[in-house]
């Protein structure tokens, strides 16, 4: 028999994986019905009733009553009632009249003074031909003149934008993310069907008991569900740009002045490739570690909410195609569809784009050949493996370090703090923040993170030192600390300054809140924003939520995972890559001492120096020097920071520490999590 | 106890964990061109484990196996051309038709599409479904699903068979049928494994059967040859419970010779 050749098999997958999903109606519906049909007629219908309304309105005359001063009133009176095409006036009427909707607006008017008459218009917001009576009303008063005088300037616009520059920038709001969207649709119900639903109708060992490569196997179903998913955005690309067409001649037919630019429109086409091998990428490898639908869809939902993010944030603001956003998966697509549809798409930066964006899918697949583990997918369902001890297992290996974990900290008391205390701080403490700042900082850093921390301890029995980690540092890890806090907000500032650098208007808002125009004190200011977040932050993340995820995962993991949700808690998106790199930082420092006291230590000292430099007004120094002093500082501080690191790095172990781990270089010590301990002997 | 490496099927030492668990502990057997052999055991015994390990969908911790002459670890795929593997689930793609499934499976193991013509109308003929070809999977019924199979497996004519519990499910007639068609294979010189929990089906239709118990082998002969090891016990179900409560009670038979 001959022996195929890799891309053989690949095509025969991909040619397989496709017959079959076309054959179910769910994706059809998803692909076909959706742009084709439900689309268009949905925005068509309502250009159809927006434009008969907007006739209707235009053709209601606004039913008007004047009130107030005799000698006012009967000039009023006579200006309206020379308007018979917008007003029916009414003889009298007041403002009960206009809320019960017999009239549908009150002109009152006060005592003339100086040759002026007050005008109040009396109407109601909540009503549409109220609100057009006030606009008609505006537009007649203020073009009023006295009889003697004229108007000095004729005015009349002309836009120098062209018409297909017009319906290129109306499409460019809405076709990249719709398209966005539409493509990872086209991608999700495939993806899980060609995983999960392999697992769930009992075909996934028939096809790993065939010849054929994981891998192979892998490309073949991602390149299905890519073609799915483009074929899904395409067609609404499609069909967005005709119902346009046809929205703005139901809506006047003002199609000299708006013109659908096609040419360009069908050259951002080129984008939807890239994104759809991207988006089915990653769908498939999270489908992957699924074992039925069920399960894929509750992962995949999340994932697909958080595709989407960063294309709604690129397809609504008014970012450019630059820098970072070229690499950022999601936000760089979305650009540069939206570049080529307004015709000024440059060739390198859409080249960095498109290749970036395919070598995310490239990764994405050789994870999902990797996920896609027959150990776990087979294997699992006699022995509860669940999702999180294979991923743990598959991603960190076995436990072997217990040392770090508090007795009583779960991880998923943890994650429950970390949600806590996030939603406590958007709906409670930024509303309060924003109105006091100094106020809302003490409650919520007291109140709402060492004070969850302490209300945590009391419910579930444990004393506060030990879910804190309160203990006696060596003093080789507290001068560690010293300079890892010394070092680190430069090291750190000036890395997030040169990957994604703030707006202006972010550091300027951060600089007012450190030195207040009013003025604080260095000392007050210091404890507010140095001391204060170094007890409390530190308390809850280096605390219950570090000790905690440290039980389920390694030490780096867990390190790693808190410096994420310690990026996050800040609540910016330009904030969070230093703020996530300091959580990291203090984590390590916390985990390797076995004591909170020295990252509390490292993080007053770093706020300390931000605080002190800012109210003396000497951090735009750093930011803003040449680049050669910048990396020299940089380099100086990255020193300083390894010095620290390794000071702390080589803290022996404490009493508590040796004590916790007896299985140190010999077997690993488990705590009986591990369901497969039951074991297949089931008789 | 030598690996065979000619033909056939060879396992020696087999384990395979799944962390702290043990599902088989050393397990070794061989089973000949034109034999079949029966997996015997309860549920978690460790057969379908052992068989997986076989077909190349599991990696095992340690102990070698090889299918038809081709260590099955460093070469799992060439091993796996030589294997046809019918799961207790038909394992079929229910949207598509029986002939455009064999078409896939034939190409994935390097049939050439003429070939692949050629034989699935022939074993569509020869198992009794040439009707069903053209229709869907998922309008078959649980016969028709059995027999179009029971033909994926066999397509490529492979040497070494491997049955897993293919019966559960089946009505008497679709059972019947699986019989036949295993004794037919059989006798055109294949090397079968069944696996099952039905004892008396085993009885009925294997040379040799290995009875395996928590991940061992507990005792290995023709049916004959474990009753007898039993105290002549009537059946092999009662030959498995006296060599069960013999195990369970602290004295474990050695397995019998190889026949």
């Amino acid at each position: 028999m001959m022996r195929h050749p890799r891309l053989a098999t690949v095509a025969l997958v991909y040619r397989k994986e496709l017959r079959e999903t076309l054959r179910d109606r769910r994706t059809l519906m998803v692909m076909v019905l959706f742009p084709l049909v439900v689309y268009p007629l949905m925005s068509l219908l309502l250009a159809q009733v927006m434009a008969s309304k907007a006739s209707k309105n235009a053709a209601h005359a606004s039913r008007i009553a004047v009130s107030g001063a005799p000698a006012e009133t009967a000039a009023l009176r006579k200006t309206v009632a020379a308007d018979h095409t917008n007003f029916a006036l009414q003889p009298s009427g007041d403002t009960t009249d206009v809320e019960l909707g017999r009239l549908d607006a009150l002109i009152v008017a006060g005592e003339g003074r100086a040759g002026k008459t007050a005008v109040t218009i009396v109407y109601d917001e909540t009503r549409e031909p109220s609100n057009q009576a006030r606009e008609r009303i505006d537009r007649l008063l203020s073009g009023a003149l006295p009889a003697q005088c004229q108007l000095t300037y004729a005015v009349t616009d002309r836009s120098i934008a062209p018409g297909a520059k017009v319906g290129g920038y109306i499409l460019s709001k809405i076709l990249p993310l719709v398209v966005v969207v539409m493509v990872m649709l086209g991608a999700f119900y495939p993806a899980i069907d060609i995983t999960a639903g392999e697992r769930e109708r009992g075909t996934l060992e028939t096809i790993l008991a065939s010849p054929v490569d994981r891998f192979d196997l892998m490309t073949g179903k991602v390149l299905a569900v890519a073609t799915l998913a483009a074929v899904t955005g395409m067609l609404n690309l499609v069909s967005i740009s005709l119902t346009m067409l046809e929205g703005i001649r139901l809506m006047g037919g003002a199609t000299e002045a708006l013109r659908i630019p096609w040419i360009r429109t069908l050259a951002s086409l080129i984008m939807v490739v890239p994104s759809a091998f991207l988006f089915a990428s990653v769908m498939v490898a999270v489908g992957a570690m699924a074992r039925g639908f069920k399960e894929a869809q509750n992962l995949l939902t999340p994932i697909y909410f958080l595709c989407i993010t960063p294309a709604l944030i690129a397809g609504l603001g008014e970012y450019e195609m630059a820098g970072v956003a070229l690499v950022v998966p999601g936000v760089n697509v979305t650009l540069l569809a939206r570049a080529i549809v307004l015709g000024n798409a440059r060739l390198v930066p859409a080249l960095v784009v498109i290749a970036s964006t395919l070598a995310y899918g490239g990764i994405a697949l050789a994870l999902a050949a990797r996920l896609y583990d027959s150990e776990r997918l087979l294997y699992a369902d006699d022995q509860h493996l669940g999702l999180r001890d294979w991923l743990r297992r598959l991603l960190l290996g076995a436990r072997d370090d217990e040392s770090v974990r508090a007795p009583g900290v779960s991880a998923s008391d943890a994650l429950l703090l970390f949600g806590l205390a996030y939603v406590l701080l958007f709906f409670v403490f930024f509303p309060l923040q924003s109105h006091h700042l100094e106020l809302g900082l003490v409650v919520s850093e007291w109140g709402g993170m060492l004070g969850l921390v302490v209300i945590y301890a009391r419910v579930t029995r444990q004393k506060l030192a030990a879910v804190l980690v309160l203990e006696r540092p060596p003093a080789r890890a507290l001068l560690g600390a010293l300079l890892c806090g010394l070092s680190a907000w430069v090291a750190i500032g000036l890395l997030a300054q040169w990957i994604a650098p703030p707006p202006p208007e972010l550091v300027e808002s951060l600089r007012r809140q450190i030195s207040p125009p009013g003025g604080r004190g260095l000392v007050a200011t210091l404890l507010l924003m140095a001391v204060t977040p170094a007890i409390c932050e530190e308390a809850l993340f280096r605390g219950p939520i570090l000790r905690g995820l440290a039980s389920r995962l390694s030490p780096l993991a867990a390190a790693v995972l808190t410096g994420v949700f310690f990026g996050l808690f800040h609540f910016d998106v330009w904030r969070f890559l230093p703020t996530g790199l300091l959580g990291v930082m203090l984590s390590l420092i916390a985990l390797r001492a076995n004591s909170i006291i020295p990252s509390m230590l490292a993080h007053a000292v770093n706020n300390g120096c931000l605080v002190a430099l800012a109210q003396l007004g000497l951090d735009e120094r750093i930011n803003t020097s040449r680049t050669g002093v910048q990396i020299a500082i940089f380099l100086a501080a990255t020193a300083v920071l390894a010095a620290g690191a390794v000071l702390v790095a080589t803290t022996p172990p404490t009493g508590s520490q040796r004590g916790e781990a007896p299985n140190d270089g010999g077997e690993a010590h488990n705590d009986g999590g591990n369901a497969e301990n039951d074991g297949p002997r089931q008789m | 106890m030598e690996v065979s490496t000619l033909a056939g099927v060879a396992i020696e030492n087999l384990t395979k964990s799944f962390g702290d668990a043990v599902a088989v502990d050393g397990i070794s057997l061989q089973v000949a061109p034109g034999e079949i052999y029966g997996l015997l055991g309860p549920n978690g015994a460790g057969k379908t484990t052992t068989l997986r390990v076989l077909a190349g969908i599991l990696a095992a911790s340690s102990g070698r196996v090889s299918v038809a002459g081709i260590e099955v670890t460093p070469r799992a795929q060439e091993a796996k051309r030589r294997l046809g593997f019918l799961t207790s689930t038909t394992g079929l793609y229910a949207r598509l038709t029986a002939r455009e499934l064999l078409t896939y499976f034939g190409r994935l193991h390097g049939m050439a599409p003429a070939a692949v013509a050629a034989r699935i109308d022939w074993i569509a003929r020869t198992l009794d479904f040439a009707t069903l070809l053209d229709k869907r999977c998922e309008a078959l019924s649980s016969g028709g699903k059995q027999r179009v199979s029971v033909a994926r497996a066999v397509l490529h004519d492979p040497p070494v068979l491997i049955l897993d519990e293919p019966t559960v499910g089946l009505d008497v007639l679709a059972t019947r049928f699986l019989r036949e068609f295993v004794r037919a294979e059989r006798d055109r010189g294949k090397a079968v494994i069944y696996s099952t929990h039905y004892l008396a089906d085993a009885e009925l239709l294997c040379d040799r059967i290995g009875l395996l118990h928590r991940g061992r082998m507990l005792a290995e002969g023709s049916p004959a040859a474990l009753r007898a090891m039993a105290g002549g016990a009537s059946s092999l179900e009662e030959a498995f419970l006296t060599l069960v409560a013999a195990l369970e009670g602290g004295a474990r038979p050695a397995p019998a010779p190889l026949s």
